[in-house]
C-alpha cells in the first residue's frame, strides 16, 4: 500500500520480510529438530536431524512429571485468564462508560503494577502462602497471575470498549428490547472479539511465567511447564536430558504458535492498544 | 497391628505408602533396597522412591522449600551429610532416639555417625559414605607421594604426563578440597563451640598449597572448571598421572578405560607435611525422617531397614556406594567391589566433617567464591578475606 | 441530577473494586510486608531467632560487593539489550510497515518470539550455543565454550533477550509508525527530501511518544530479567542479576529478612528508573500514559 518507491526499495523490503521470518523461526526450527534427533545424534552439531525419531516425545509422555505439568499449565493459565478478563471487563466498562473519580486511580494502579518487579513479592508471598496453605496449589499461582495481567486486561479491554458504538444499546432499548436483550444481542457480540483477544494475551502471560512457578510450587500438584522443564530430572547424574527438554519445549510451543498465527491481527491490536493509541 | 514397633495411636489401619526422597541412583540399588524393606515389613507399609534432581544443590533447594512449607508427603529423606545441622535446627527432621537410634549407629564407623549428629543428638541414620583417595599411575610412579609438595614436584618432573586432576570449579567440591587441606594442616573452619576458627597458620598453609597446585604446570588450564567427573574423564584419557577423587572412579575406569585401570594405584590423600596426619572430608547419604510425616513410626522402621547392614551391602555391590558399617569392609563381597577396602576404612576412620552448622550452605558458598579461581589466591591477604566472608555467612547477614 | 451522578460514581467504584482489591492484596500488601520483614533477622532455617534489626539488612546489602556487581550486570544486560532492540525493532517495524508481500506472514512470524515461553527460548539458544550440542560454533567456525566465560555468557544472554523481545518493541513502534501521515512523507519526497532525511526529520520526531513508551516498558522489563539468566548460567561466571540474587537469598537460602531487603531495593530501583524516564522526557510520556486508554 505504502510501498510506492522504486523497484530497488521493493526488493529491499521483500528481502527484509524474508529475513524477519527466518529470524523469528530459527530457534523454533532448531528446538524441533533437536527433539526429533535420536539420542545418539544429539551432539552431531547439525541444524537439521539426519534421522527422525519420536523417542523423546514418548519419554516425556510416559514420565508422570510432564503430563502433570502440562495439565497444571493449561488449568492455571485458563483460570487466570477467565478471572483477569472478568475483573478487567468490569473495570474497563467503568472507565469507558462512567464518569467517576476512581478512573485515574484504576489507571494509576494498573500502570504501577505493569512496572512492578515480581521478585519483590516472592518472599512475602512464599511466607503468606505457606501460612495459609496456598503453597504448591493452583490458587497460589492463579492469584499472582491474574494480578499481574490485570493492567494488560484493563488497558486492552478499555481500548476495545472505546470502539464499541454504545448508542446502539440505547437504540435497541428504544426499539423495545429489554436491557438484558440489548446487552446480549447488541453489545456482547461487539465486545466479544476484544474480550477474546485479551484472554489470549493473559493466557500467554500465565503460560510463560517462570519466577512464580519456580518459587511457589514444588511438586506435580501445581508445577507448571516452564518450571518443570527448567528443573527436569535427568536419568543420570552427569547427563542433561537435552532430548526430553527439546520435546517438551516443542509440545508447549506449538499451541502458542497456532494461537499467534490464527489471531495475529487481534493480538497485535491488543498488545499495542493500551500503550500507544489513545 | 503394627507389631513390635512403637505404634502411634492415630495411624490409619490401611498400609500406608511411604515416600523416600533421594537422588536418582542409576544402578537401581536404592529401588531394590526399598522393595526388600517393604517386603520385610510384611505388608505394614509400602516404600516408594521419589527421585530428586541429580545435582545436590538442587536436591536441597527443592526439599528445603517444601519442608519450610510443612510438606506432609516427605517421609524419609536421603540427606547429604552437610544438611544435618540445617535440617535439625529448622525442625525439618525428627531426632532418632532410644532403640532405633542404637540400631542405626551400632557398629557404624564413628565419623559417619558424627556426620548425622548435631548438638549432641542423632538426626539421621548413617547409610552410605564416601571419601577421597589419591589415585595414581603405577606404571609411571614407583612410590606414591606422601605430601602435596612431593606430588607436585613428581608431577612436574614427569612433564607432559604429569598432570594432577583435582576439583577447582566454583562449587562444593572446592570447599571440600579446602576443608581437607585445612584439616590436614591442623585447622578447622569452625571452632568446637560453633564460632569462627580459620586460624592464621593452618589456613595460610592450605591456601599456599592450593596456590602452588594451581600455578604449577601440573594442574593444567582446566582446573578452574573441573568437577569430580571432569577429573575422572581426564584421568581416563590416560594422560594424567595423579587424581584426587572419590571411589566411583574405579568401577568407571574398569569399564571405560581398562588399560588405565590396569595401571591404576591408590593411596591415602597426600599430607600437608610428612609428619602431619592426613585428614580427609567425609561425604555420603544419611536417612532423615521428615518432621511433618503422617507415619513417623513406620518411617523410622523403614529408614532403619534401609540403613541396615544388609541394605548397605546391596548398595555397595550394585551401586558402588561405600558402607558405613565397619564390619562390612571385611565382607568378601564388599572387598571384591572395593579392592582398596582397607585403605578406604582407614581414611574414613579419621575423616573430618565439613563445618556442622545450619548455615553450612552459605559458608560453603563463601569459601568457594573467595577461593575461585585457585590461581588467583593470595595466601597473605586471602586468610583475612576468607575469615571475613565466612564470618558474615555465619551471622547469616551477607549476600552470597 | 446530583443523585444520578452519585449513583454513577458508586457503580464505577463497585465495578472497579474487585480489580483494585486484587491488585492491592497481591502486590501492595506483600510489598509492605516485604518492607516489614526486611527490618528483621528472619531466616526460616532459624525459625526461633526472629529479631528486629532495624535497617541492618539494608546496610548489609548496600555494602555487599555481590549486590553492586549484580546491579552492574543487570544494567549491562538492560542497556545492551534495549539499545540493540530499539535499532532492530525499528528495522522490523519498517519492514512490517512497508512489506510489499506476505505482510500477514511477517506479522505472524514476529509474534512467535513474543509468544514463546522465555524458558524455552533460553534453552533453545543455550543448546544452540553449546559446543557439544549446538550449531552456532559449526556455523561460525569457532571453538568457543560460550557460557563458561563472563563476556561470552553475557553475549548469549543479551542475544536471547533481544531475540525474544524485539518483536514487542517493533509492534509498539509500528503502532507509532502508522500514526505518521503518508501525505507528509509524500510531500517531503516531492520536495526532494532523501529517505534518510525523511526518516530523521519527519518520521522520528512524530514517533517520539511511541519510542519513549516502548523504551520505558522494555527498560523496566529488562531490569527484572530472571528466566534467561537462571536457565542459561544460573548466575555463574559472574552474570548474576539483581533478580537472581533476590531469588537465591529468598528461595534458596530462605533468608526472608535479608532477601526482603533485596526485594525492596529492587522495587526502589524500578521506581527510580521509571521516575528518571518520566522526568528526563518531560511531559510527553506523562501525557501519553495519563490519557492512554
Amino acid at each position: 500500500m505504502n510501498a510506492e518507491g522504486s523497484s530497488n526499495e521493493r526488493v529491499l523490503w521483500g528481502f527484509g520480510s524474508v529475513a524477519v521470518v527466518v529470524y523469528a523461526l530459527i530457534p523454533v526450527v532448531w528446538i524441533l529438530s533437536l527433539s526429533l534427533k535420536p539420542s545418539a545424534d544429539l551432539n552431531d552439531n547439525r541444524f537439521f536431524p539426519r534421522a527422525v525419531s519420536f523417542d523423546h516425545y514418548r519419554t516425556i509422555f510416559q514420565d508422570i512429571q510432564f503430563p502433570a505439568a502440562l495439565w497444571n499449565s493449561v488449568g492455571i493459565a485458563t483460570l487466570s485468564s477467565l478471572l483477569a478478563v472478568t475483573l478487567g471487563m468490569f473495570a474497563a466498562y467503568a472507565i469507558v462508560r462512567l464518569r467517576f473519580p476512581g478512573r485515574r486511580l484504576v489507571l494509576g494502579a494498573a500502570l504501577s503494577i505493569a512496572i512492578f518487579p515480581p521478585i519483590a513479592i516472592i518472599g512475602p508471598l512464599f511466607d503468606l502462602w505457606r501460612a495459609v496453605g496456598l503453597f504448591d496449589t493452583w490458587a497460589g499461582l492463579v492469584l499472582p497471575y491474574m494480578t499481574f495481567t490485570l493492567p494488560l486486561a484493563i488497558w486492552s479491554l478499555s481500548a476495545f470498549f472505546r470502539e464499541i458504538p454504545w448508542d446502539l444499546e440505547k437504540a435497541a432499548r428504544m426499539d423495545g428490547a429489554t436491557p438484558f436483550q440489548a446487552f446480549s444481542r447488541v453489545i456482547a457480540p461487539l465486545a466479544a472479539p476484544g474480550v477474546f483477544t485479551t484472554s489470549i494475551l493473559v493466557f500467554i502471560f500465565a503460560w510463560n511465567d517462570f519466577l512464580f512457578a519456580a518459587s511457589l510450587t514444588s511438586t506435580n500438584n501445581a508445577r507448571t511447564v516452564p518450571a518443570a522443564i527448567a528443573f527436569f530430572t535427568g536419568s543420570s547424574r552427569f547427563e542433561l536430558p537435552t532430548g526430553s527438554i527439546a520435546a517438551a519445549s516443542v509440545v508447549v510451543t506449538v499451541p502458542i504458535i497456532m494461537l499467534v498465527l490464527v489471531f495475529q491481527r487481534r493480538i497485535v491490536a491488543g498488545l499495542t492498544a493500551g500503550a500507544v493509541k489513545g | 497391628m503394627c507389631a513390635s514397633v512403637g505404634c502411634v495411636p492415630r495411624e490409619p489401619p490401611a498400609a500406608p505408602t511411604l515416600r523416600w526422597y533421594v537422588f536418582d541412583e542409576p544402578s537401581g540399588a536404592f529401588a531394590e533396597v526399598a522393595q526388600r524393606c517393604a517386603q520385610a515389613s510384611g505388608g505394614a507399609y509400602r516404600l516408594e522412591i521419589a527421585p530428586l534432581p541429580t545435582d545436590a544443590d538442587q536436591q536441597r533447594e527443592q526439599l528445603v522449600r517444601r519442608l519450610a512449607a510443612r510438606d506432609r508427603d516427605i517421609d524419609i529423606i536421603g540427606m547429604d551429610v552437610i544438611w544435618t545441622a540445617e535440617f535439625a535446627e529448622a525442625g525439618w527432621v525428627l531426632p532418632w532416639e532410644g532403640a532405633v537410634a542404637e540400631q542405626a549407629t551400632e557398629g557404624r564407623i564413628s565419623a559417619t555417625v558424627q556426620s548425622a549428629v548435631y548438638e549432641g543428638r542423632l538426626w539421621a541414620a548413617p547409610f552410605t559414605t564416601n571419601t577421597q583417595l589419591l589415585w595414581y599411575r603405577t606404571d609411571r610412579v614407583e612410590t606414591p607421594p606422601k605430601t602435596w609438595t612431593e606430588m607436585i614436584s613428581m608431577a612436574e618432573a614427569l612433564g607432559e604426563r604429569g598432570m594432577i586432576q583435582a576439583q577447582g570449579e566454583r562449587y562444593e567440591g572446592l570447599t571440600v578440597f579446602f576443608t581437607s587441606l585445612l584439616a590436614s594442616a591442623g585447622g578447622a573452619v569452625l571452632a568446637p563451640t560453633g564460632g569462627l576458627s580459620l586460624q592464621e597458620a593452618p589456613t595460610r598453609e592450605a591456601l599456599e598449597i592450593m596456590k602452588r597446585l594451581a600455578a604449577s604446570p601440573a594442574a593444567g588450564p582446566a582446573l578452574s572448571t573441573a568437577r569430580e567427573d571432569q577429573a575422572r574423564l581426564g584421568f581416563e584419557t590416560g594422560k594424567p598421572s595423579f587424581m584426587i577423587n572419590y571411589t566411583f572412579v574405579w568401577p568407571s575406569a574398569r569399564k571405560n578405560a581398562p588399560e588405565v585401570a590396569a595401571n591404576m594405584g591408590w593411596t591415602r590423600w597426600p599430607a600437608v607435611a610428612e609428619d602431619r596426619p592426613r585428614r580427609v572430608t567425609i561425604g555420603g547419604i544419611n536417612l532423615g525422617i521428615g518432621a511433618y510425616t503422617r507415619y513417623p513410626a513406620f518411617a523410622f522402621q523403614a529408614a532403619a531397614c534401609v540403613a541396615s547392614a544388609d541394605s548397605q551391602r546391596l548398595a555397595a555391590r550394585r551401586g558402588g556406594l561405600p558402607p558405613t558399617t565397619e564390619a562390612l569392609y571385611d565382607d568378601p563381597e564388599v572387598r571384591r567391589t572395593f579392592p582398596f577396602a582397607d585403605l578406604l576404612r582407614a581414611t574414613l576412620k579419621d575423616a573430618v566433617q565439613r563445618a556442622q552448622t545450619p548455615v553450612y550452605n552459605d559458608i560453603s558458598l563463601a569459601i568457594s567464591r573467595t577461593l575461585h579461581p585457585m590461581k588467583d589466591i593470595e595466601p597473605g591477604s586471602d586468610v583475612d578475606t576468607l575469615r571475613e566472608a565466612v564470618g558474615r555467612a555465619l551471622r547469616s547477614e551477607g549476600l552470597l | 441530577m446530583k443523585s444520578w451522578m452519585r449513583s454513577e460514581s458508586r457503580l464505577g467504584w463497585l465495578l472497579c473494586a474487585p480489580a483494585i482489591l486484587t491488585m492491592a492484596v497481591v502486590t501492595a500488601y506483600p510489598i509492605a510486608y516485604a518492607f516489614w520483614l526486611s527490618l528483621f533477622r528472619y531466616d526460616l532455617r532459624f525459625p526461633r531467632e526472629r529479631t528486629f534489626v532495624g535497617l541492618a539488612n539494608y546496610a548489609s546489602v548496600l555494602t555487599s560487593e555481590v549486590w553492586w556487581r549484580s546491579m552492574v550486570n543487570t544494567l549491562i544486560i538492560t542497556i545492551g539489550s534495549v539499545t540493540v532492540e530499539l535499532v532492530l525493532g525499528f528495522a522490523l517495524a519498517l519492514v512490517m510497515h512497508r512489506a510489499v508481500f506476505g505482510r500477514r506472514t511477517v506479522r505472524a512470524a514476529v509474534l512467535v518470539p513474543y509468544g514463546i515461553i522465555t524458558v524455552v527460548a533460553a534453552l533453545a539458544w543455550k543448546f544452540a550455543f553449546d559446543p557439544t550440542t549446538g550449531f552456532v560454533n559449526a556455523l561460525l567456525g569457532l571453538d568457543q565454550a560460550w557460557l563458561t566465560e563472563r563476556w561470552s555468557a553475557f553475549l548469549v544472554i543479551i542475544f536471547t533477550e533481544i531475540w525474544k523481545t524485539t518483536p514487542f518493541m517493533a509492534l509498539l513502534l509500528l503502532a507509532g509508525l502508522t500514526l505518521v501521515p503518508d501525505d507528509l512523507l509524500r510531500a517531503a519526497r516531492v520536495d526532494g527530501a532523501s529517505a534518510t532525511q525523511r526518516f530523521f526529520k519527519i518520521t522520528l520526531p512524530l514517533m517520539k511518544p511511541a519510542i519513549l513508551v516502548a523504551l520505558l516498558f522494555r527498560t523496566l522489563d529488562a531490569f527484572r530479567i530472571f528466566d534467561t539468566v537462571f536457565v542459561q548460567t544460573r548466575g555463574a561466571q559472574d552474570t548474576e542479576t539483581v533478580s537472581v540474587v533476590g531469588y537465591n537469598t529468598l528461595v534458596v537460602r530462605l533468608n526472608l529478612g535479608l532477601g526482603s531487603a533485596v526485594s525492596v531495593l529492587i522495587f526502589v530501583s524500578v521506581v527510580i528508573i521509571a521516575v528518571l524516564f518520566v522526568k528526563a522526557f518531560g511531559t510527553s510520556v506523562d501525557r501519553e500514559q495519563g490519557e492512554s486508554p
